[in-house]
């Protein structure tokens, strides 16, 4: 009877969730980035497409129409092609809302067995089974919330043979320049300027008209 | 012989002994002629310098005097050569030659009948490639300047030897302001060995800037005697205002006469130094030699009048202003540039340019000198400033000023720029940019364009890009879920443990029960009353003690009559117990079975429970 209530409160609670994070005004959809990627993609802003393309990806990192045209435009725009790891792969399997909730419900299952185990030494197998179950909806969530939060200190380049300064100020000695669409990690930002980190681990500061972050600040 | 005769042998012979004279000297002066190589050098290098006597080489042969000129002895040859069958003995000196200033030399001839030699010598950075240092072309000779009378403003020292004149332009400064000072120094040819340093203000209250080490070097003719000029122009700096008497000094190293004046008047007469050094009549001795004081008034700048941008620059001096690029997207660096163009102490001329302005980012500007002028007194100075639009569509920045104190007009001015237009674009980086927009400005026949996958159905929007366990307020709930999970357990251990204990004390009383009902039966076996009773009231003082949370010491005849009644069979087996301690009474087997009954049946009625 009380695992009955707690499902019951359970299921509330992660239905009203849903409604509240669907009823906020003007937000983002995977199609929506989709679509204006498209429209970058088309007026010939291979770095405006590539951004929104990486943006819908979070919300929906295992649609295929949206890695293929990442991939196309990336490759389109003369810029290396991007290998995914296991942990790219495991955020693909689900969107990043149902993988929050798979995850809750793995908590629930593995603290659910343990505090039966306390109560009975009986059903033994029943319970590791539900534990085993649990842990690997956890470790499944926690797989996708590293691949994904790692993007959320990136940003795209968005302007053709960006220069890469020494210092944060406009007149800044250059020391390198980045191609249009180039994905960079962004570690800092001081006075207009961003300092980033190219995927060869090089270093500088980029004006931030010229790069957008993947995540809006 | 007539008179005539007689007065035309007379002349003759005195001919004839002036030709026999003449003869005489010219045949015991050997040849002494002096060469240079190269004629051209650069600052800092040397050339050779060579003197040869064709004779018997008994006669000394002196060192050359010339201001600016080192020479060094660096050898001494000697030979002897066969022309035309006659042996002509010859040696010569070989000094080395180092400049300490550029300009042209003139080193005195070596005899009276030679020609002087020429130096020339370039500045190291003066453009003078080494093509043209090897041609052969002599150098011209500078021309000396003739001058009849001492000119204005020069006092000659004491031995006529030198002079410094000062020539301040102004006569009222104001504190901060750069005035153009020449300071020139006169050396007398071969009477000043050298000069040993910069010349110098008396007075520390001023400062000469930009004085340069390479002063112009001219010669001139001052009273008929041959002098070396070198001038030196710099800017003056007044550091606090008042009343000043100003004068310039130059270190100088002179040669200095041993003999009286009427003996060498001899020296002075021929005004060469071939004959001082010949007759080797003087010391070298080093002297300060200043300039007559000029009077200078100092004034403080007036309070009265004074802008809020004025950061100190004196003079007169006006700007222009520019932008570039005129279009460009928001977000995107422009540079402002502010060019001050006059003459005046460009080291004060600053400005913040826009400092604040509203709808841009603005930063401080940097700045850049150019003169042409060698005391840095006229110029350009150019401000930098960047700045970024906040806003697109057409924006003005505003006129730009800048305030100096003009000492001709005796006020202060503020010269202004014209407002500049800027157009500026939206910019990409504007994430949230109508898709819709786009397409109206799409061009489909780009490499991008093909190979896209088609658009998706527009389905409901999140409120953010970060994934929702990311997110701070959807954490509460694993952080709740958590929490609830842990207190369950912990109530769970708790009663879990209770229970754990309370049968591990059953277990231990169970066991203490057995052992005491085992005895009580082994003592009846044996008949052994004492022994029975002994352990059935032990077992129930431990029994009710439990119970009753007393010690089993308190579980008495008194106490068990208190709480279970005086009819108790309880109380009757504790009162028998006593009495077969000190009566030895007897019991029989059905007694025993009895006692063994009761006890029993109260051990296992608490076991129960």
């Amino acid at each position: 009877m009380k695992l009955l209530r707690a499902a019951l409160v359970f299921c509330l609670l992660l239905s009203s969730a849903r409604v509240h994070s669907e009823s906020e005004p003007a937000g983002y959809s995977a199609a929506g980035l989709y679509n204006l990627a498209n429209s970058y993609a088309r007026a010939g802003k291979p770095g405006m497409a590539i951004l929104n393309y990486e943006r819908a990806s979070l919300l929906a990192p295992g649609d295929p129409d949206i890695q293929a045209n990442l991939s196309f435009v990336r490759a389109s725009a003369h810029l290396p092609a991007e290998m995914p790891d296991t942990l790219d792969r495991v955020a693909k399997i689900a969107s990043p809302f149902w993988m929050s909730w798979l995850g809750v419900f793995g908590l629930v299952i593995v603290g659910a067995s343990v505090v039966f185990g306390q109560l009975s030494s009986r059903h033994r197998l029943a319970r590791a089974a539900a534990s085993v179950l649990g842990v690997t909806m956890i470790g499944l969530t926690f797989c996708s919330a590293v691949a994904l939060g790692s993007r959320l200190h990136e940003g795209v380049v968005i302007a053709a043979a960006t220069p890469v300064r020494v210092s944060p100020v406009p007149m800044g000695d250059p020391l390198f320049s980045l191609p249009e669409g180039e994905k960079v990690k962004i570690t800092a930002e001081h006075e207009g300027f961003d300092l980033i980190q190219t995927r060869a681990g090089r270093a500088g500061w980029i004006a931030n008209s010229n790069l957008a972050p993947i995540v809006p600040r | 012989m007539s008179g005539n005769h007689i007065r035309v042998i007379r002349r003759a012979a005195w001919a004839l002994a002036g030709v026999f004279i003449a003869a005489l000297a010219f045949a015991d002066d050997p040849l002494v002629y002096a060469t240079i190589q190269p004629a051209q050098i650069l600052l800092g290098e040397s050339a050779q310098f060579t003197i040869t006597n064709l004779g018997d080489g008994t006669n000394p042969i002196t060192m050359p005097v010339v201001a600016g000129l080192k020479f060094e002895i660096i050898g001494r040859t000697r030979e002897v050569q066969l022309i035309n069958g006659t042996t002509l003995p010859s040696s010569s000196i070989v000094m080395r030659v180092t400049p300490q200033m550029a300009g042209i030399f003139t080193i005195p001839a070596v005899t009276p009948r030679a020609q002087p030699l020429v130096l020339q010598v370039n500045a190291a950075a003066g453009g003078t490639s080494r093509s043209s240092l090897a041609r052969p072309a002599a150098p011209i000779p500078p021309p000396i300047l003739s001058g009849a009378s001492i000119p204005k403003g020069v006092h000659l020292t004491d031995d006529g030897s030198a002079y410094v004149r000062l020539s301040v332009p102004k006569r009222e400064v104001y504190v901060g302001e750069s005035v153009p000072v020449e300071i020139e120094v006169g050396m007398r040819s071969g009477f000043v060995a050298s000069l040993n340093g910069l010349p110098k203000l008396t007075d520390d209250n001023f400062a000469l800037n930009n004085l340069s080490h390479q002063p112009e070097r001219t010669e001139k003719l001052i009273n008929g005697e041959p002098f070396v000029l070198l001038t030196w122009r710099s800017t003056l700096a007044v550091v606090k205002p008042g009343a000043f008497s100003l004068s310039a000094e130059a270190p100088l190293t002179v040669k200095i006469r041993t003999r009286p004046k009427q003996e060498s008047s001899l020296d002075d007469r021929f005004g060469d130094p071939f004959w001082q050094n010949l007759f080797g009549a003087t010391v070298p001795k080093d002297i300060d030699v200043k300039s007559p004081p000029q009077e200078l008034t100092v004034r403080e700048l007036p309070a009265q009048g004074r802008p809020a941008d004025f950061h100190g620059a004196i003079g007169t001096f006006s700007i222009t202003s520019d932008v570039s690029p005129t279009k460009a997207d928001v977000g995107d660096p422009l540079t402002l540039r502010m060019r001050v163009t006059g003459s005046g102490n460009f080291d004060r001329v600053d400005s913040t340019m826009l400092d604040h302005l509203d709808q841009w980012k603005t930063y401080p500007p940097k700045s850049s000198f150019n003169t042409s002028d060698p005391i840095a007194l006229g110029g350009m100075k150019t401000f930098e400033q960047p700045v970024i639009a906040s806003k697109p569509g057409v924006q003005e920045l505003p006129g730009l000023t800048f305030s100096y104190f003009d000492p001709n007009t005796r006020r202060y001015e503020t010269a202004r720029s014209a407002p500049l237009s800027v157009s500026i674009s939206p910019s990409l980086a504007d994430s949230r940019a109508a898709p819709q927009a786009l397409a109206t400005a799409a061009l489909a026949d780009n490499k991008f364009a093909a190979g896209l996958r088609p658009d998706h159905v527009e389905t409901p929007a999140m409120s953010s890009l970060i994934p929702l366990y990311l997110q701070p307020k959807f954490l509460a709930v694993p952080t709740i879920v958590i929490l609830a999970f842990a207190a369950g357990w912990v109530s769970a251990r708790r009663r879990r443990g209770a229970g754990e204990r309370q049968s591990a004390s059953d277990r231990i009383a169970s066991r203490a029960a057995n052992r005491s009902l085992a005895q009580m039966q082994a003592a009846a076996r044996a008949g052994d009353v004492g022994l029975f009773f002994d352990s059935a009231r032990s077992a129930l003082q431990s029994l009710f003690a439990a119970r009753w949370q007393l010690a089993p010491e308190e579980i008495t005849t008194a106490e068990l009559e208190d709480r279970l009644g005086a009819e108790s069979d309880i109380r009757e087996l504790f009162a028998l117990a006593d009495e077969a301690k000190y009566s030895g009474r007897k019991l029989t087997a059905t007694d025993f079975a009895r006692w063994l009954r009761i006890v029993r049946r109260q051990l296992m009625s608490d076991k129960a429970i």
